[in-house]
């Protein structure tokens, strides 16, 4: 008989799923290479309707009006920031709520599901993955900005800038564990992924300040982490400030990280026994 | 391989296992226009279907247990429950020493699954990929998993072909690369369902050769659901049959052929007979226990062929013919023939195992 190897221990074996979830994802995107084409091009086309957008409203790249309420004339790059840190929404939100839809369609979930490794660990490495992927496409975005819109980035930012990011990832990991566990449920994952876009494009300010949102609205965009990371990468970015000026954001970032992952974790484990009870889980 | 002290002599054991599942009824879009009277109570809006209705089975270790039965009996549906991927309503399962509702990450270590056929594995990543991304997902280190790879791709002789994709793959090869994955992490216990379905007779042959090697050489205990009454009866060691969601009877092939053996059996095999041949058939041959139309592909030149089972079977054979005839069938041959399981079957539940499912009498 073959003899299997020596079982590891669950915090190293926790890390392997995570590991080789992110080999897998990033070999399912080798085997389509258009998606490298897309990433070429996409980031120039993406400016274009911001230009002529800002061009309309605010008659120009900079607008008195718009410096009351955001601090900064510059329209443009406050929207680019703004996107860029949204592209790590969407990922999160579509590739890691659908990816349990995906699963079923493969018709893996089940291989999945009976596995002995915490299920929580398998979405967060899809969630990895798709952060990686966001990174490249953030990076090639930020380069284009960099050379076309004189966006500045000095070096003295970069390291804070990258401490705000991943606690906002960190944030929407918590959040999209809790779409996959209700795309357990109600299937429907591009659905509630779509109507959770809206919500951060509504309530965060990606595309205007959150000053210019009614008093009940800025309560709901408080409790978005895209909101705090958001306010912190403009206030380096955009204001100039010194880092001990977003100390509050990172720490509302972090209380909202504990809060979303926790809750993701109990949500996503108690909705797959619940399906698991009805005998709906493989359904798609 | 994953020991447990408390398991006894019985690797699977279930417990009045029953699962039953509910489907809401559609309302309708304009449900809330509908008369008060016409209201139908929250208890009468479910289409419930019990797939497993209290199973009792004991699967001692080092087996080859056969679960046989049509689709829709509740083989899958017990597998699933074996396996933790479905919650049973009521009852439990105790696999390997341990309960499949209290233990289930040992439960889930101690089995290898084979369900769902080819399409449960990544065909845009290559064998070995495939099977290195699921060994991670059993606690196995990254190094020893390269060697345990390799061997089981060794073992399916597909050592040659480990880097391609599977979309390249036929479906025997996807099917046995299935069969490897559930054996990464060296399970004491299989549960196979319905492994060689749609694959052609050589390479069912193959697999059907490897399940028995890994039963009979390796010491697994093996759980193989399948419709195929000629796999059920050639690797077997005791079949239970299930019908409705129910063990309608346990026992070594032999001794479940010995129920149908002391009665008579005839096998008419003809084509274009009528489409009642039971009916028909009936009144002619009052003192006999079951007669019964197995539909055979005739376009393909495979004749139906009408059993009949019990009582004095073979002093009809001349009336049941000219009936026939006259009914314009064309009879190829008449056999007095030693029964199958599909007779065992046939005489258990009083239906018909065939590819599409049971046909009650």
């Amino acid at each position: 008989m073959i003899k299997r190897p020596q079982e590891i221990s669950s915090l190293k074996a926790n890390f392997f799923v995570i590991w080789s979830e992110v080999v897998k994802n990033m070999k399912f995107l080798m085997a389509y290479p258009v998606i490298f084409v897309f990433w070429t091009i996409f980031p120039f086309f993406w400016f274009i309707p911001f230009i002529f957008q800002g061009e309309a409203i605010v008659g120009g790249l900079q607008s008195a009006s718009f410096a009351e309420i955001a601090g900064t004339p510059e329209y443009i790059p406050f929207v680019i920031i703004g996107a860029i840190l949204n592209g790590y929404v969407l990922t999160s939100l579509y590739g890691v709520g659908e990816s349990i839809r995906r699963e079923a369609y493969r018709g893996t979930l089940d291989y999945l599901l009976s596995s002995p490794c915490n299920k929580a660990f398998i979405l967060i490495g899809k969630a990895v993955s798709e952060s990686i992927n966001s990174t490249v496409y953030a990076i090639i975005q930020l380069v284009v900005c960099i050379i076309f819109f004189g966006i500045e980035l000095t070096l003295g930012v970069i390291i804070p800038i990258i401490l705000i990011l991943i606690l906002m990832i960190l944030g929407l990991y918590g959040i999209a564990l809790m779409l996959a566990a209700l795309s357990l449920r109600f299937k429907q994952a591009h659905d509630l992924g779509h109507t959770l876009e809206n919500v951060f494009l509504i309530f965060a300010p990606v595309r205007y300040p959150l000053q210019s949102l009614p008093f009940w609205a800025q309560i709901i965009g408080k409790l978005l982490p895209l909101t705090y990371a958001l306010i912190a990468v403009r206030s380096l970015m955009l204001l100039k400030q010194d880092f001990p000026a977003v100390y509050e954001q990172i720490f509302l970032l972090f209380v909202i990280d504990v809060i979303a992952i926790f809750f993701g974790f109990y949500l996503f484990n108690w909705m797959e026994k619940r399906t698991r009870k009805s005998g709906a889980i493989s359904q798609y | 391989m994953v020991y447990n002290k408390n398991s006894s002599v019985y690797s699977i054991q279930t417990i009045n296992l029953t699962k039953v599942f509910k489907k809401r009824k559609h309302k309708g879009i304009f449900w809330f226009m509908k008369k008060k009277g016409k209201k139908e109570t929250s208890g009468s809006s479910d289409e419930v279907t019990v797939a497993l209705d209290h199973v009792n089975s004991e699967i001692r270790s080092g087996e080859l247990f056969g679960l046989l039965g049509p689709n829709g009996a509740g083989k899958t549906t017990l597998v699933k429950c074996l396996s933790t991927i479905l919650i049973p309503d009521e009852g439990t399962a105790i696999i390997n020493g341990f309960d499949i509702r209290k233990q289930t990450p040992f439960v889930r270590a101690s089995i290898g699954l084979v369900v769902g056929g080819e399409r449960t594995l990544y065909w845009k990543l290559t064998a070995r990929d495939n099977l290195m991304y699921f060994a991670s997902l059993y606690k196995m280190p990254r190094g020893g998993t390269k060697e345990r790879v390799k061997e089981l791709l060794a073992l399916m002789n597909l050592s040659d072909r480990a880097d391609e994709r599977l979309e390249d793959y036929s479906t025997g090869m996807r099917q046995k690369i299935a069969i490897a994955r559930a054996l990464l992490h060296d399970p004491p216990i299989l549960l196979l369902d319905e492994p060689t379905l749609g694959l052609d007779p050589t390479v069912s042959r193959q697999i059907r050769n490897q399940i028995r090697e890994l039963c009979k050489k390796e010491g697994r205990t093996i759980l193989l659901a399948t419709h195929y009454m000629e796999e059920a009866d050639e690797l077997c060691d005791r079949i239970a049959i299930i019908n409705n969601g129910k063990i309608a009877a346990v026992d070594t092939p032999e001794r479940l052929k010995a129920m149908v053996k002391e009665t008579e059996l005839v096998e008419v095999a003809c084509y274009n007979p009528p489409h009642d041949a039971e009916n028909y058939l009936r009144p002619l041959c009052p003192d006999v226990e079951i007669i019964t139309l197995v539909r055979g592909d005739e376009a393909k030149g495979t004749p139906s062929r009408i059993k009949i089972i019990g009582g004095n079977a073979e002093r009809h054979v001349g009336t049941v013919v000219d009936a026939l005839r006259k009914k314009n069938a064309q009879i190829t041959s008449v056999n007095i023939s030693m029964p199958t399981l599909e007779d065992v079957f046939i005489k258990i539940t009083g239906a018909k195992l065939a590819g599409g499912g049971t046909t009650q009498q």
